[in-house]
């Protein structure tokens, strides 16, 4: 019997499970994680911030997902992975044994380094327990700062508006989103935003966060709160900070698997020792638009990473479909909006084509190379994102629909006729 | 497992099979209770250079939805193959994930809901109602396998006739 173990009980993790089961319905599998809740959502922590959802709405498999699968779970975090005796040694002492690893450890919030950022009242959102700390503090403050506008900061500042607190937002670039969309999507995201009645500030961004004692010697006045880099004093009761994520590689160290920013992994998820696979936003895989080794860390590719991970660790070799790092959907407020791969133009090899009334909250845009989109925006208006999605990922020469799709006219529709005429 | 196929040559953008598609998830059950209360299909007859296509779930092997849907909405159910974010424990909350991921774009959003919309198969008739309502034979109920032999056999008959 083969014992699978797999560290981390997220989306990877949980994938990988899963799938194993399906493929082995002898191997034993071990999900060790330090949460102790069943897996959740960590992209519906806002909806539990703002009320919408309780921690068991955020689970996302049926109750009796475990049991029905005999999938053991294990309480503790690991500390230490030790390939040589293929053992895993926790915290608290134990230690796992394994014939083939999973590493699905995630990251964590990265916490930019401004001094007085630390403390009871700043905190990241990341985890259930985050986002519990999170609620309890909301009861007692009026003001919160929330660090980044990112896709989790917009979404904690919009959850905790919604929950009647005063809201400002901070972001060091000059947009918000500035990850994700161009500037004209970015600014049609951020009216709908003020228009709900929430503050961000642009172009700025901490230099010291100031304790009462603190605000009171600089400014004279009892409050607690921030001091921008551009001079700017905000009041804060509450700091959330958003400014991206670390992956969490602590336990890989001084053990021979290759990482850089996060784990090191092949097309079959694995990592430079054998045996040991890593899938999630710990994995650094290939991008398929910018052939670029990095993170790619959003929800569907940890799923599909784990699955992937799960078919190799089966004894089925299968490798992933290639993960786009930079895709994602959005509704703040009551704005869809889809963004993948490279979305702002100005390498010289690009060609970018828009359409779309950003007055009107529409707005269309198309980023191409040789007549294959590398990226696109879609504000307003996302049906048919995934057809135009699959067109990225297979590199398609787009020359002949180039207009349709820039139009919002192209559909799957056109493939099949193509296909058609051609067979 | 039986699905949903498309002879593109018999469809001729009648849209009866939408019709029939909001009436089977119209509370009333009946076209004109559908148009009644805004009851959307999901399937949909695109035009493509004046010729009409008809296009919906296939209720994929490993379906790219379900692996973008960040609630667990989403699932594909192991005994009847179908895919749907319906009737689950999980709940759709309308991120759009999914809209973004089907390369056929049989994801919508509802018009009027926070909530993705797409074929569910239609559990408990014999056959889908786009099926059942296709007055071409454009849509079938078949093994794909059982498809995919008829049309060849057709293919077979036309070269013969025209020979």
């Amino acid at each position: 019997m083969v014992r699978h173990l797999i560290i981390g009980n997220s989306a990877a993790g949980i994938t990988a499970a899963e799938i194993l089961r399906r493929l082995d319905g002898r191997a034993g599998i071990t999900v060790v994680s330090d949460e102790a809740e069943p897996a959740y959502s960590r992209c519906l922590l806002p909806d539990f911030l703002a009320g919408r959802k309780t921690g068991a709405d955020l689970r996302i498999r049926p109750a009796d997902f475990y049991a029905g699968n005999r999938i053991d779970r294990v309480s503790g975090r690991v500390l230490r992975v030790d390939p040589r005796s293929r053992q895993v040694l926790l915290e608290n002492g134990g230690c796992l044994d394994y014939d083939r690893l999973l590493i699905a450890t995630g990251a964590r919030s990265a916490f930019p380094p401004v001094p007085g950022l630390s403390g009871p009242n700043v905190t990241g959102l990341r985890t259930l327990a985050d986002a519990r700390k999170i609620v309890q503090l909301a009861g007692n403050v009026r003001r919160v700062l929330v660090v980044g506008a990112g896709f989790v900061g917009l979404e904690t500042a919009y959850a905790l508006y919604n929950r009647g607190l005063e809201v400002t937002v901070v972001e060091k670039m000059p947009q918000i989103l500035p990850g994700q969309f161009d500037a004209t999507a970015a600014g049609i995201l951020q009216r709908d935003m003020h228009a709900e009645g929430m503050r961000i500030i642009l172009g700025a961004g901490i230099k010291e966060v100031l304790t009462p004692s603190g605000f009171l010697n600089f400014f004279n006045k009892s409050a607690q709160g921030v001091l921008l880099d551009n001079g700017d004093r905000l009041k804060a009761d509450l700091i959330v900070v958003a400014a991206g994520i670390r992956p969490n590689v602590e336990l890989v160290q001084d053990t021979g698997i290759s990482t850089g920013r996060g784990i090191t992994v092949d097309q079959f998820m694995r990592t430079s020792v054998p045996g040991v696979y890593a899938a999630g936003d710990v994995a650094e895989t290939e991008d398929v638009v910018t052939g670029r080794v990095g993170l790619t860390p959003i929800w569907p590719n940890a799923v599909s990473q784990g699955k992937t991970a799960a078919w190799n660790m089966a004894g089925q070799p299968r490798p992933c479909s290639g993960s786009l790092g930079m895709q994602n959907a959005v509704e703040f407020r009551e704005i869809p909006s889809i963004a993948m791969g490279i979305t702002q133009g100005g390498d010289p090899g690009l060609e970018v084509v828009t359409a779309g009334q950003p007055g009107q909250n529409v707005y269309r845009k198309l980023v191409l190379r040789d007549n294959v989109i590398v990226g696109m925006i879609l504000v307003g208006d996302i049906s048919g994102a995934g057809v135009i999605g699959a067109l990225i990922r297979k590199h398609a020469d787009v020359r002949k629909f180039k207009d349709d799709i820039l139009r919002g006219r192209f559909n799957y529709g056109y493939m099949l006729a193509e296909m058609r005429n051609a067979g | 497992m039986k699905s949903i196929m498309i002879d593109l040559d018999a469809c001729n953008g009648c849209l009866t099979c939408t019709l029939a598609c909001a009436a089977a998830h119209s509370r009333s059950g009946s076209i004109v209770g559908a148009m009644q209360e805004k009851t959307p299909a999901r399937i949909f007859i695109e035009a493509v250079n004046g010729r009409a296509v008809p296009v919906t779930c296939r209720h994929c092997e490993e379906p790219a939805c379900a692996e973008a849907c960040m609630t667990g909405a989403m699932r594909k159910d192991s005994l009847t193959g179908l895919v749907s974010n319906e009737g689950h424990e999980q709940k759709c909350v309308g991120c759009w994930m999914c809209i973004m991921a089907c390369p056929y774009g049989a994801v919508t959003a509802h018009p009027r809901e926070r909530v993705a919309l797409k074929c569910d198969g239609c559990p408990g008739l014999p056959q889908p109602a786009c099926v059942a309502a296709c007055p071409n034979r454009a849509l079938r109920y078949e093994e794909p396998a059982f498809f995919a032999a008829g049309r060849s056999r057709d293919a077979a008959c036309s070269a013969a006739q025209a020979s």
